[in-house]
C-alpha cells in the first residue's frame, strides 16, 4: 500500500504541493487529474524521492525520502517524457533495467512492440517512445506504477490497449498512480479520482461512489397534465415542463409519487437526470463550495 | 553500486563515440609519426606519439557526453529513482570514466609498441637509457602514468562543468578551451602578475602542464614555476576538489 501523509513540496522556495494525503491499495488505479502547471509531475517526483518534502511517504510501511530509495525497488515510473537512450534499441533500453528475460518478452508482446523493438529508438515516433516508456515502468513486476500523462501521443487503438494493460496489471495487485489534464481520458480505467488544483487536492473520491446516483433532478412523464399540475401546486412542489416531461427536484420525488398514487393517477416514466463524469464532478465541487461558504 | 556500474558500462559500450575515440587517437598518433619521421625519435616514443593531447580530446567528448546525455532525454530521473542515492549515480559515472581513461592509456602503449615496429620509426632499443637516467621503456610507462593523473584533473573539471551546464556542446567547447588554451592563459596570467607569481602558480590551469613538463622539463619548468612533484600534488588536490564540487552541485540540483 502506498501511503502519502501531509506531503508538502517546495521548489526553489515556492510551495508547489500543499499538504497532500492519499492512499493507494493493491489493485487500485488512482487518476491524478488537474490542469497543466498544477503540480501533478512535481507530486509524482516527490513520491519517487526526487525532491525535498515535508510529511511522509511510505510503501508497505517502508519510508521513502530523498536519500533513501529502498522502498522504490518495486516501483516503475514514466515521468513527463519517456526516459529513453536514443543510441540504444528499444530492447536494449528495456534490458538496461530488466531483471528477468521472461518478463521482458512478455512486456514486448503485451504492448505490441515486436515490430519496432529491435530498431534504434532515436527513430521512434512519439507513440512508440511512449509505449517503450510505459514498458520500462512495467518492468520487473512492480508493486506501484507511476505514469505521468501516459496517453500523450498515443492513437485511439494504443490508448485502448494501454488501458487494458493497466487493468491487467491492476488485477494482479499492482497499484497505479496516473496523471492526466483531461478528466475523461482516464474515466474508463481509474478506480479513484483525485482532482488537483494549484497543488491542492480538491476532490478525492472512488469511481464507485461517483457512479452512484448523484442526480438532483428527475424527469416524470404523466397523462393528465392539468390535474397533476394542480396537485403539485397545491402541495407546494416546484416543477417545470421540459419537453413534455415534468422536471422536479430529487427531494420531492417521494412526496410526488405518494400524491399521484393516492389520487389514482399513473406515472408513465420516472428517471433521474443523466450526468457525465465532468458534470458530476463540477456539481460536487460547486456543492462543496456552497457548503464552505455557509460555514 | 555494481549494478549501477554495469548499467553505465552497458551505455558506454553501446555508443559509437566510445569506439571512435581510440581509433581517432591511433590515427593522430600515426600522423604524428609521419610528420616527425626521422627526428626526435626518443621523444616520440616517450610521449607515445604525443597521444596525451589526443586522449584528452577524446576524453572531453566522451566524458561530457556521459553526463549530459542523461539530461537530454530525462533518463536522469529513472537513474535517480532506481538508485539508492545521488552519490551512487555520480560515483558510478566517475569510476567508469576513470576506467575508460586507463583503457585509452593502455591502448596508447600498445599502439606505440606496434608503431615502433613499422617503418614509421628508426628502430630503437627499449632498454637504451633516456631521460631521468631511465630506460626508454620506463620513460614511456612513467609518462603514461603521469598523464593518467593529469587527465584525471581534466575529467574532474568536465564533471564539474557538466553538473553546472546541461548542454553537451557547451561543456565540450568549454573543456576543449581549458585543455588547449588553459596552459597559455595560466602562463600569461603569471607573466602579467610577476609580483604574485608564488600564489598564482598554484592555479588549477597551471597544473595541466604536468605531462608536458615531465617529458620536457627544460622548456616547461620555466613556464610552470613548479617542480614535477609539486605539479603532481596539485593535480591530485584539484581533481579531488573539482570532483567534490561537482558532486555538491549535482546533489543540490533539481530534476
Ligand atoms: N524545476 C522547477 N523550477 C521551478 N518551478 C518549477 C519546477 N518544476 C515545476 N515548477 C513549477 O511547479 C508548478 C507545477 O509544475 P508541474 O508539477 O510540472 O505541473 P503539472 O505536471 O501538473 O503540469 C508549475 O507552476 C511550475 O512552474
Ligand atoms: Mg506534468
Amino acid at each position: 500500500m502506498l501511503s502519502v501523509k501531509d506531503v508538502t513540496t517546495f521548489i526553489q522556495g515556492k510551495k508547489i504541493i500543499h499538504d497532500i494525503s492519499l492512499d493507494i491499495k493493491p489493485g487500485e488505479i488512482v487518476g491524478l487529474i488537474g490542469p497543466n502547471g498544477t503540480g501533478k509531475t512535481t507530486f509524482m517526483k516527490t513520491v519517487l524521492g526526487l525532491t525535498k518534502f515535508t510529511g511522509s511517504i511510505s510503501i508497505d510501511k517502508q519510508r521513502i525520502t530523498e536519500n533513501n530509495h529502498q522502498a522504490l525497488k518495486k516501483v516503475g515510473a514514466l515521468i513527463e517524457h519517456p526516459a529513453i537512450y536514443p543510441f540504444l534499441t528499444g530492447r536494449q533500453n528495456l534490458l538496461l533495467y530488466s531483471e528477468s528475460n521472461k518478463d521482458l518478452e512478455e512486456i514486448i508482446s503485451t504492448l505490441k512492440m515486436e515490430n519496432f523493438i529491435d530498431k534504434k529508438s532515436k527513430n521512434y515516433s512519439l507513440g512508440m517512445k511512449q509505449k517503450l516508456g510505459i514498458g520500462i515502468a512495467l518492468l520487473n513486476n512492480p508493486e506501484l506504477v507511476i505514469l505521468d500523462e501516459p496517453m500523450n501521443g498515443l492513437d485511439i487503438e494504443s490508448t485502448i490497449m494501454i488501458r487494458d494493460v493497466i487493468r491487467k496489471y491492476a488485477n494482479q495487485g499492482c497499484m497505479f498512480l496516473i496523471s492526466s489534464h483531461i478528466l475523461g481520458e482516464l474515466q474508463k480505467v481509474m478506480t479513484q479520482v483525485v482532482l488537483l488544483r494549484s497543488g491542492k487536492v480538491i476532490l478525492n473520491r472512488s469511481m464507485d461512489l461517483l457512479n452512484q446516483d448523484s442526480s438532483k433532478k428527475y424527469y416524470v412523464q404523466v397523462d393528465k397534465k392539468n390535474l397533476i399540475e394542480n396537485l403539485l401546486s397545491r402541495n407546494n412542489i416546484d416543477y417545470q415542463w421540459v419537453d413534455n416531461c415534468l422536471e422536479i427536484d430529487s427531494q420531492d420525488v417521494k412526496l410526488m409519487q405518494d400524491l399521484i398514487f393516492q389520487n389514482g393517477f399513473y406515472l408513465n416514466r420516472l428517471e433521474p437526470e443523466k450526468l457525465n463524469l465532468e458534470e458530476k464532478v463540477i456539481r460536487i465541487l460547486s456543492d462543496k463550495e456552497g457548503s464552505n461558504n455557509e460555514e | 553500486m555494481v549494478s549501477s556500474l554495469n548499467k553505465e558500462a552497458y551505455k558506454l559500450v553501446h555508443q559509437k563515440i566510445t569506439w571512435f575515440a581510440p581509433l581517432f587517437v591511433l590515427i593522430l598518433m600515426i600522423i604524428m609519426g609521419i610528420l616527425m619521421n626521422g627526428s626526435e625519435q626518443k621523444l616520440l616514443i616517450m610521449t607515445s606519439y604525443d597521444s596525451s593531447e589526443w586522449i584528452l580530446f577524446a576524453l572531453v567528448v566522451v566524458s561530457s557526453t556521459i553526463f549530459t546525455l542523461e539530461f537530454q532525454d530525462n533518463t536522469i530521473l529513472t537513474m535517480l529513482y532506481k538508485s539508492d542515492n545521488k552519490l551512487q549515480v555520480y560515483g558510478s559515472k566517475l569510476i567508469l570514466v576513470f576506467i575508460y581513461n586507463i583503457v585509452l592509456h593502455i591502448l596508447a602503449i600498445i599502439f606505440t609498441i606496434v608503431l615502433q615496429l613499422t617503418p614509421l620509426n628508426v628502430h630503437l632499443s627499449w632498454l637504451m637509457i633516456n631521460q631521468y637516467q631511465q630506460t626508454l621503456l620506463s620513460n614511456l610507462l612513467m609518462t603514461i602514468l603521469v598523464d593518467i593523473v593529469s587527465s584525471t584533473l581534466i575529467i574532474s573539471i568536465i564533471f564539474f562543468t557538466s553538473c553546472i551546464v546541461n548542454l553537451n556542446a557547451i561543456v565540450i567547447t568549454l573543456n576543449l578551451m581549458i585543455v588547449f588554451l588553459g596552459q597559455s592563459a595560466s602562463s600569461s596570467l603569471m607573466i602579467a602578475n610577476l609580483k604574485y607569481i608564488d600564489i598564482i602558480k598554484w592555479n588549477p590551469l597551471n597544473m595541466i602542464n604536468l605531462t608536458k613538463q615531465y617529458y620536457n622539463y627544460g622548456s616547461y619548468h620555466i613556464v610552470s614555476h613548479l617542480s614535477n612533484s609539486q605539479l603532481l600534488i596539485g593535480n591530485i588536490f584539484y581533481s579531488l576538489l573539482f570532483f567534490s564540487l561537482g558532486y555538491v552541485i549535482f546533489k543540490k540540483k533539481k530534476f
